[in-house]
């Protein structure tokens, strides 16, 4: 393995670890089933992207898109992340505060495929299908982006971005405010009769999953110089989810889990499938169609057998209880 | 008290006009056949359920259009038909989430960490041991409530609504599905409750249980008050015997 493909790897599994914590506090922590996640991993990138390049006139202006700031490092990061809460705001108000639980994962389904279609066809704002390209990265131009130093540099600030956000989840899900997130969770209406207001505790929390989605996004964007609707189809929600679920819902450590064995293992495990298998050569689709069969089948079969994960929720034991006895009995076993 | 209640459901009259007031410190029973609107009442004074019309007047003020959540923080919280306990939250979880006052319970607080919250939490738990001690659960303490038997999940109901040191308690068929052994402590736990100054509004079909333990009771039938007073005083009325207390 050389080390632009390790370079591209832990970028991939930072972005996706990222991704995944965030989703596990929205959805494995909070119970709000974010069927457009991505939009909010977009969003981040369109921002970071329009934010950290020049305006579309230059380069012979053969890409439309608003802005255009060439702003420096880190400001296309951060405004990627507050693009990301910022959205979160309107569609949070308009989707968590009435719907049913189930009502809430259709809609929020329904503006992933709008969202995309829109931008898709509305080429004046963000290039529409085709995408923006050359999106510069962090110090791409005092260091040469094709370079070994500059891959080591984007892992490097990659790595205090997955430990910021390991801290604020953490922070979060083991306070007493997790507690509420995750008591809402199991019963909302019981929540609601102790005093908690669930609409305050949705917003709150899909806000915060919005920002470090939207943090995810524009780092992804920064590596990989280019965003176009085909990066963020509905469908990618869905690969995030089954990190999630594999990896253990309500448990960072399960969703960090997830997202090297789910997104990253199936991008390691396809690589290593070979070109031609006795000498057939199968249909050029073939794979990706088979990862997504994969996936189903991971999630149905996670679902069915370890609905709690490789890693599940860990049980909160506080100090001078009574041991409980199943967990005696697990320990002498 | 409640003041010309009516709660509607697409043109049918669960709730037809009920007004009633509570007397503080006592157990007042709300008893009727099955259908009668005694659920729906108690989930709009406790603001589950909106009232169609009427008013709701608790501690002098009017909470009519007041949310669920912010009727509880007052000090009016209510129990569940059906069990209602934070699965996989233990058992102490559950009673500790009810806590109304810890500064770790918002975001700016669990992003300053647990230094900063913790001098909440450690009275907090030890008010929640307290609690589990005293309905005899301490054993249970760090067991999933979704674990519990029906009874227990009714104990872990009642003492999680004790954590916000509520006024006013209403419950719903807090004995229903109980095991008769649990049945008692519950009963011996409310009178413990009601010495306290607790005020209790409780639904409930065990018409033994509430002559035991209620010092008056308020009969609902088809959406609307028929009658209220002792059992004793009840069992005198020809209409209320025929309605409910054949038997």
């Amino acid at each position: 393995m050389n080390s632009y493909y390790a370079a591209t790897l832990a970028v991939y599994a930072a972005v996706d670890i990222i991704a995944c914590i965030a989703l596990n506090l929205q959805f494995g922590v909070s119970g709000i089933v974010n069927f457009s996640f991505i939009v909010f991993q977009s969003i981040g990138a369109y921002t970071a992207a329009v934010l950290s390049m020049p305006p579309d006139t230059a380069n012979g202006a053969y890409q439309v898109y608003i802005g255009g700031f060439q702003l420096p490092f880190p400001i296309p990061w951060i405004g990627g992340a507050i693009a990301g809460g910022l959205l979160a705001i309107p569609v949070g108000l308009v989707v968590l505060r009435k719907l049913r639980s189930d009502y809430q994962a259709i809609s929020l389904l329904v503006l992933s495929v709008i969202a995309n279609s829109v931008i898709m066809n509305a080429r004046t704002f963000l290039n529409g299908a085709a995408g923006i390209a050359q999106v510069p990265g962090p110090f791409s131009d005092q260091v040469d982006p094709l370079s070994q130093t500059y891959q080591l540099l984007y892992v490097g600030l990659t790595i205090p971005c997955v430990l910021l956000v390991w801290l604020v989840a953490s922070r979060i899900v083991n306070s007493p405010f997790g507690r509420s997130l995750r008591a809402m969770r199991e019963h909302e209406v019981a929540a609601t009769a102790i005093g908690k207001n669930p609409v305050q505790l949705k917003m709150t929390i899909f806000i915060v999953g919005g920002v470090i989605a939207g943090l995810s996004g524009a780092i992804l964007v920064g590596y990989i110089a280019v965003w176009a609707p085909s990066e963020w189809l509905y469908p990618e929600t869905i690969i995030l989810f089954a990190a999630v679920i594999v990896g253990g819902r309500g448990n960072n450590v399960g969703a960090m889990l997830g997202a090297l064995l789910v997104p990253v293992g199936f991008f390691e495990v396809t690589r290593l499938i070979p070109a031609t298998i006795g000498g057939w050569v199968p249909p050029p689709n073939l794979i990706p169609a088979m990862e997504w069969v994969a996936i189903g089948l991971l999630i149905i079969g996670f679902l069915w057998f370890r609905p709690e994960g490789v890693r599940p929720e860990p049980r909160r034991v506080f100090g001078g209880a009574p041991v409980p006895e199943d967990l005696v009995s697990a320990g002498s076993s | 008290m409640a003041e010309g209640v009516h709660r509607h459901f697409e043109g049918m009259h669960a709730v037809d006009g009920v007004s009633i007031e509570v007397p503080t410190g006592k157990i007042t029973g709300l008893i009727g056949p099955n259908g009668a609107g005694k659920s729906t009442f108690l989930a709009v004074l406790a603001g589950t359920l909106p009232a169609s019309e009427g008013t709701i007047v608790y501690d002098g003020q009017d909470i009519t259009r007041m949310p669920a959540y912010a009727r509880a923080r007052r000090g009016l919280v209510r129990t569940f038909q059906l069990p209602s306990e934070f699965a996989r939250l233990t058992v102490l979880e559950n009673l500790l989430v009810a806590a109304p006052k810890n500064r770790g319970d918002s975001l700016w607080g669990a992003l300053r960490g647990k230094g900063y919250w913790m001098v909440d939490e450690q009275p907090l738990i030890d008010q929640a041991r307290g609690l589990l001690k005293r309905f005899g659960m301490t054993a249970k303490e760090s067991d999933y409530a979704g674990t519990m038997s029906g009874g227990q999940k009714r104990l872990i109901e009642i003492m999680r609504a004790l954590m916000l040191k509520p006024r006013v308690l209403l419950l719903d068929e807090p004995m229903s599905g109980v095991h008769p052994s649990i049945v008692e402590e519950i009963h011996h736990y409310l009178q413990e409750l009601r010495r306290e100054g607790l005020t209790i509004l409780m639904v409930e079909h065990e018409l033994h249980l509430v002559e035991r333990l209620c010092d008056s009771v308020v009969v609902m039938a088809q959406g609307k008050v028929i009658g209220s007073g002792t059992m004793a005083t009840l069992r005198q009325q020809k209409e209320i015997v025929d309605a409910y207390l054949v038997g």
